[in-house]
């Protein structure tokens, strides 16, 4: 299993993780390819195309641009029937992202859980000394 | 007085079913929380961080009487689940889109046959089985009924009615469905396009998670009256179907979830919990929202109406017999995530408030103008669902519970366990064996789904369903067991 960039957290009704990383980068990154992880496995290829999508959000403070940064690859993901299985982040910093998702068809995986969107309860997004860390809650 | 602490919070005992977090607790608190629970279920309301978010929910501006939690409350995000509050529109309150979640009315719908159990039993399977590949459901299932993006908005205005007028089901249906199956004030334009997007291709399926279609059977009868006037008997298999407003629900959260995260600053408002944020009703973002959640909930009735027609033709093709021969009749259809506008009294006067209803039953008692003809005399339905392997409630309202809890009950039986935590200690074919065992026939699309959904991962809702009648909030009708179930 190659769950080490991302730790489950409990909670009750839904799912809570936790993200770190040496770079806001890589915590975008991460926290995306987490969502992919939990939403879906891979089953065979048998649609080929990789698909190449913009994502850019900004926010007012970083808390805010994590939530917006995976709810919009929640929604993207949705309704382009895609999972992200790569991101490349172009530029990040606490107000703003710049991103690409690379999405394989959601016909190449077998589905596990529907995560509804990320919320702002409990989110927490610092960095303490040289790590960034992440922690919130998906509702599933 | 009694007192006992979960955390620092402290709890008074009102009665053996009532419980009161007090005002003084924690400065900002504009009322105290109010639980309904027994001893044995407050234990596992201990466990988790539910009360803190009863706490929470009472700071919210204009917020009247309580901040409520049923016997089913848990943890959940902004509000708990089971959570219910009411704002009053004059004095300043406020609608939070955490007060109603992203699956904006989630909600619950029985059918009766007029089957029997030894009709079923031997095909049980059968049914199940066709169910499952009739009726779309898991993870972004789509469904066969496609409509173009001019249908969708007439979805938005008309709920249930959109189906019924395309032969899926007839008026008899929409009467015995919350708001006729659509809420007036809906305003497509409050929808954005995204939302549209997600919601085109998902009319008539089921979704995932919790989400479920069950054939029960009744085998308690509490109150032989009511069953009477519903027409409901021993023996007698039901259909019981719980789903939402899938993708254009989440979206329609996320957008004015984020929206308001401004209104705060905006409105000057303080509240602990991001995910609380709100806007006064009064609001152009509050009115905005209201509008746009209207559209998700009409979508959301909608969708049941259709899955409705899916089960009633899998029941006529395995028996053989139109659905209205087999008496496939609508008991009632209920939303258990909404934001309504609603008169209630408040200290002897009738006020116009904002009831939030975050994983909660509306609960009308006797007589209530909101509710159909035939069911004025004993109350509106209220249909609690249990887990897959144990019981499901009817139940009616009552007066009481107009009378303390804005006309509002349980939902279901309430989380006990992690998804997580399910994840690690269950093995899905044990779990598929065992319910076998008992007479249970599950499919289900994810073997995660299936474990998530385990009966132990719930509280008894036999004890969730005991406190609300013995609080006198809901009075119970009947019960029924499972037969068999498709989870999405």
């Amino acid at each position: 299993m190659k769950k080490a960039f991302y730790q489950f957290i409990e909670h009750t009704a839904d799912i809570g993780i936790r993200v770190k990383s040496s770079s806001l980068a890589g915590l975008f990154k991460c926290s995306g390819l987490a969502i992919a992880d939990i939403s879906a496995r891979k089953q065979k290829t048998h649609y080929h195309k990789k698909h190449r999508i913009v994502i850019r959000q900004k926010a007012a403070n970083v808390e805010e641009l994590f939530v917006n940064w995976l709810n919009e690859l929640l929604s993207v993901s949705a309704i382009e029937s895609l999972v992200f299985e790569d991101i490349q982040i172009n530029q990040v910093n606490e107000n703003f992202v710049d991103a690409i998702g690379i999405g394989s068809d959601l016909r190449n995986y077998k589905l596990n859980t529907e995560i509804k969107a990320a919320t702002y309860h409990q989110l927490k997004v610092k960095k303490t000394g040289l790590i960034w860390q992440a922690e919130v809650i998906f509702d599933v | 007085m009694y007192e006992k602490m979960t955390g620092n919070i402290p709890l008074e005992k009102i009665d053996d079913y009532r419980w009161c977090i007090p005002r003084s607790y924690k400065p900002g608190m504009r009322v105290p929380g109010l639980i309904y629970a027994d001893e044995k279920l407050l234990k596992d309301i201990y466990q988790d961080k539910a009360l803190e978010q009863v706490v929470n929910v009472a700071h919210l501006p204009g917020i009247v009487n309580n901040s409520l939690a049923m016997p089913d409350i848990h943890w959940g995000y902004g509000f708990p689940i089971g959570g219910v509050a009411a704002t009053d529109i004059d004095e300043g309150g406020v609608i939070s889109p955490g007060g109603v979640g992203f699956d904006i009315n989630c909600g619950v719908r029985l059918l009766k046959t007029n089957l029997e159990y030894d009709d079923v039993k031997g095909k049980i399977k059968d049914l199940i089985y066709r169910l499952f590949s009739d009726v779309p459901s898991g993870v972004g299932s789509e469904g066969d009924i496609s409509v173009s993006p001019k249908e969708e908005k007439e979805i938005l205005l008309k709920g249930a009615r959109w189906a019924v007028e395309k032969g899926f089901g007839t008026n008899d249906d929409l009467e015995c469905t919350e708001e006729n199956g659509a809420m007036s004030g809906a305003d497509p334009q409050a929808v954005s396009q995204r939302a549209l997007q997600r919601g085109k291709t998902q009319s008539g399926t089921l979704g995932s998670g919790n989400h479920f279609i069950e054939v029960q059977v009744i085998d308690q009868l509490y109150d032989r009256e009511a069953c009477d006037t519903l027409g409901l008997n021993l023996g007698q298999v039901m259909v019981e179907i719980h789903s939402g407003s899938r993708g254009l629900g989440y979206q329609v959260c996320e957008d004015y979830s984020r929206s308001m995260i401004g209104s705060l600053t905006k409105y000057n408002i303080n509240v602990p919990d991001r995910q609380l944020a709100c806007a006064p009703l009064t609001s152009s973002e509050g009115k905005a929202y209201l509008s746009a959640m209207k559209c998700a909930a009409n979508y959301a009735w909608c969708n049941r109406q259709c899955l409705m027609y899916l089960t009633r033709q899998v029941f006529e093709k395995v028996f053989g017999s139109s659905w209205q021969k087999l008496g496939m009749f609508l008991i009632y259809d209920v939303a258990h995530n909404i934001a309504k506008i609603e008169q209630h009294k408040v200290n002897g006067k009738q006020k116009n408030l904002c009831v939030h209803r975050k994983g909660a039953t509306r609960a009308f008692g006797p007589g209530h103008q909101a509710l159909p003809e035939k069911y004025k005399k004993i109350g509106q339905p209220v249909i609690i669902p249990g887990d897959m392997g144990r019981n499901s409630y009817l139940l009616v309202g009552t007066e009481k519970a107009m009378q303390e809890t804005f006309g509002s009950a349980c939902h279901g039986a309430g989380r006990l366990k992690s998804r997580t935590a399910a994840i690690r200690s269950i093995r899905p074919d044990m779990l598929l064996k065992e319910l076998e065992s008992k007479g249970i026939i599950v499919k289900a699309s994810g073997r995660n789904t299936l474990v998530e959904e385990a009966p132990a991962v719930y509280k008894d809702i036999n004890d969730v369903v005991g406190v609300v009648h013995n609080a006198g909030i809901s009075k119970r009708v009947c019960r029924m067991r499972p037969l068999g179930v498709i989870k999405g």
